[in-house]
């Protein structure tokens, strides 16, 4: 049973101290390794579908819509112009358009920043694989946790596009729509994923911001 | 209420850019990152105190989108690179 991220200690001394189950750190760990490889994979514009399929592999989501009866009068708040070609959607949400207005200056930025934000990214999923995998207990310093809560994020980012989250009701529709379903079904794993996951980053941020 | 300034119209000669209008950075409402966690990336990443970054995330949560910072486009696009790094939906643009 998961126990939520606590502050502990404080100035250079201060821990952030979580205590999940062998199989819960594993599940985290092994997410945060797929969205790294989205990252570090190079543009791959024509076969995006294969290259990144492997992040909900292990849940059985192919890149259908579970929630496409709903989406079908809500306009997209994505699908700005700027993004040249057809790219993962999800790496759309880790690498977003800079600018809206204009399309050459958002590819102007993209060029500029991109390699730079793929490396820091990757850095700190690393580093919080690394935190996951190394004892028994999650146990951050200040910068760990830093590297961490933006390690969730990101996996929440690929994991929110692949359920298809647009608005801020979505997700209770989807909570609605898994309480219908075989619990077995794959979308009732990653529905329960994404609020497990939720559940960790909520309480890691509101530990550092020292509530 | 905006936190840019209000300028007046510069009529900038052909070819110039005014040098003076300010660039803003923008974060837009998305589903999947927390009030939490975003009023945590504006207090950590601008040095806002916590009302004042907990204003700007409710202000993002409620209007879909708020001007989090203004300035020189430069700051604007150091601003959205980090912000893309905390994985916040930001971008930059000529303040209007």
């Amino acid at each position: 049973m998961a126990r939520a991220f606590r502050r502990r200690g404080s100035g250079a001394d201060v821990r952030y101290v979580a205590q999940l189950d062998p199989d819960e750190r594993e599940v985290v760990a092994s997410l945060m390794e797929q969205v790294r490889g989205l990252l570090e994979a190079p543009e791959a514009p024509d076969h995006g579908d294969d290259e990144f399929s492997g992040i909900v592999a292990g849940l059985g989501i192919g890149r259908g819509d579970p929630l496409a009866e709903h989406h079908a009068d809500v306009e997209h708040p994505r699908g700005h112009e700027g993004a040249p070609g057809p790219r993962d959607p999800a790496l759309d949400r880790l690498l977003p358009t800079a600018n809206r207005e204009d399309e050459q200056v958002a590819a102007e930025f993209r060029r500029l920043t991109e390699s730079g934000l793929r490396h820091r990214k990757a850095a700190a999923l690393d580093t919080a694989v690394a935190a996951l995998r190394s004892q028994d207990a999650v146990r951050l310093d200040e910068a760990a946790a830093r590297a961490f809560v933006t390690a969730l994020t990101d996996v929440r980012l690929v994991l929110g596009e692949r359920l298809q989250l647009r608005t801020d009701d979505d997700l209770d529709l989807l909570e609605e729509l898994a309480d219908s379903l075989d619990p077995e079904d794959p979308v009732v794993h990653a529905v329960a994923l994404y609020d497990f996951l939720t559940w960790l980053q909520e309480t890691l941020a509101s530990a550092l911001l020292g509530d | 209420m905006s936190l840019a300034p209000t300028t007046e119209e510069v009529v900038a000669p052909e070819g110039h850019v005014a040098p003076d209008v300010p660039w803003v950075t923008i974060v837009w409402n998305d589903p999947v990152n927390l009030m939490s966690y975003v009023t945590y990336v504006l207090q950590s990443y601008y040095g806002y105190p916590r009302a004042k970054a907990e204003k700007l995330m409710m202000r993002v949560h409620t209007e879909g989108r708020a001007v989090v910072a203004n300035g020189p486009r430069e700051s604007m696009e150091a601003d959205t690179e980090a912000l893309h790094g905390y994985g916040l939906w930001a971008t930059f643009q000529k303040d209007s």
